[in-house]
């Protein structure tokens, strides 16, 4: 009896084990592809001022972390990539005018996208997170979600500036 | 002991001097929003003027500023969100109202001795609203049946070179039923964002390319000279342009008019800082030449005047 008990414990661990492996792989293969640029954003509306209103489709096997990623990858696409226009609003063009910045301040950039990092301060689900089915679709063996979220984009600025990673429009003056 | 003194002193002086002029920093353009000819026409803020037999329109901005708060607002917006980012508006009704009074200040100011205050027909000219870049606006509200858009232009055009700086428009969302006021706030905070990105490159290429201003040569008839004279055997005209080539930044100039009687220099390029780590503008840059013609061998008496940040007028033969 003590034996089964035993072995119980000892299955039990490594599935719990593999299982946080698995996790932790599905979250490093989401920032991979936010590093690689493989999400897109799409304007979802004017928002309330200095915040812009998104959808982003993110990749992942687990929806659970597309939408999770979503958040970086908005903040990410404000910063480096910037986004088209749809029918009545202008697309903008990202916060930074140089290409190579996210290479120049690498460090820097790699404690702010870190998981749990100061992104999160500028980013909010718009929807608490609920995804409609059309927005939910499954290409390959992934899921490519669609999520929508606001971005404060006056308070990620002023961040960006106040850091020195950007420059601010009445800098030299 | 007293020479030693003197020379800490000397030395302090001049490390003061270096950082000052290190922490120098460029002249910043004033920005103001002005509605534009063709809003204040559409909306009726228009006088009309009898010049010689031909009706001539002017905008009323006055009266546009009295009776319409939906331009309060929408002005209001843009000076929120671009004080935001470090830049705050002159206010335009502001200025009016300024110049309004000080006209009148003017005009019963005294000494204890009974003299007024000196004031050239120039000096009236001048008092007009001005700004270095103006933000010119535009927007009207287009219906499709019941559904109601707003289409929204922003200009952002340099008072100097009359270059479109920066610039943003389009056409919003329409909508059965939000207002007029709403669907203009929606506009702004839609556009206001890819304006400044316009107005941060036009600063990126100040900053790289130095400042763009105009100068122009003009003579009083009084004098007996005019630009073709010449001076060591070269014509006046030449000297003056071979200055500029000289001081201008990487020697970025077009004399694009030039006759007996007056020369125009437009697109010059000038640094932001003299040799000295000063701000200058085009005022500053032109007294450099001001000093150069009123000096031997030329000794020309000359007056010079400036419009803003970029325009500086020189004028020959007299004070």
């Amino acid at each position: 009896m003590k034996k089964h008990t035993t072995i119980w414990v000892i299955l039990m661990l490594m599935i719990t084990g593999f299982s946080s492996v698995v996790s932790a792989q599905t979250n490093k293969k989401a920032n991979e592809d936010t590093e690689a640029w493989r999400y897109e954003l799409e304007v979802a509306g004017t928002g309330v001022q200095g915040t812009y209103l998104l959808k982003v489709w993110s990749y992942s096997k687990k929806p659970n972390v597309a939408i999770e990623q979503a958040k970086k990858n908005a903040v990410h696409g404000i910063i480096f990539k910037g986004f088209a226009g749809d029918q009545g609003i202008l697309g903008k063009p990202p916060l930074t005018t140089n290409s190579n910045l996210e290479q120049e301040k690498d460090e820097w950039f790699k404690d702010f996208f870190a998981d749990g990092g100061k992104y999160m301060k500028f980013v909010s689900l718009a929807s608490d997170g609920a995804v409609a089915a059309e927005d939910r679709m499954k290409v390959g063996k992934q899921y490519k979600i669609g999520v929508l979220v606001s971005v404060n984009v006056a308070l990620l600025r002023k961040d960006l500036e106040d850091a020195g990673i950007i420059k601010s429009l009445n800098a030299g003056f | 002991m007293k020479r030693q003194i003197m020379k800490i002193a000397l030395v302090s002086l001049m490390v003061l001097g270096a950082i000052t002029a290190g922490f120098s920093q460029a002249k910043k353009p004033t920005l103001m929003v002005v509605p534009s000819d063709v809003w204040c026409n559409t909306n009726g803020y228009m006088q009309v003027y009898d010049d010689q037999g031909t009706k001539v329109k002017i905008p009323d901005y006055k009266r546009a500023f009295q009776e319409n708060s939906d331009l309060l607002a929408v002005i209001s917006k843009i000076n929120g969100m671009m004080a935001e980012r470090g830049f705050p508006l002159k206010n335009m009704e502001s200025v009016i109202k300024t110049l309004e009074s000080e006209r009148a200040e003017n005009a019963i100011l005294t000494s204890k001795s009974g003299a007024g205050v000196s004031e050239s027909p120039m000096d009236k000219l001048k008092k007009t609203a001005k700004a270095d870049i103006i933000i010119q606006l535009t927007w009207d509200v287009l219906k499709t049946g019941p559904k109601k858009s707003v289409r929204f232009t922003m200009q952002g055009i340099d008072a100097y070179s009359d270059k479109e700086v920066a610039t943003a428009g389009g056409t919003g969302n329409p909508s059965f039923s939000a207002e007029t006021a709403v669907l203009l706030e929606e506009a702004v905070a839609d556009k206001v964002d890819n304006f400044n990105v316009g107005l941060q490159r036009h600063f990126d290429d100040l900053f790289a390319n130095g400042r763009e201003i105009i100068i122009r040569i003009k003579k009083f008839d009084s004098w007996k000279n005019d630009l073709e004279t010449e001076y060591g055997g070269k014509e006046l005209n030449v000297v003056i342009e071979d200055w500029v080539r000289a001081n201008s930044l990487k020697g970025r100039f077009s004399n694009s008019d030039a006759t007996e009687n007056m020369m125009l220099f437009e697109q010059v390029r000038i640094p932001l800082y003299d040799a000295n780590g000063n701000a200058i503008d085009a005022r500053g840059f032109a007294r450099g030449l001001q000093k150069f013609l009123a000096a031997a061998p030329y000794s020309i008496v000359n007056k010079l005047t400036a419009k803003g940040l970029g325009q500086a007028v020189i004028v020959l033969g007299e004070k």
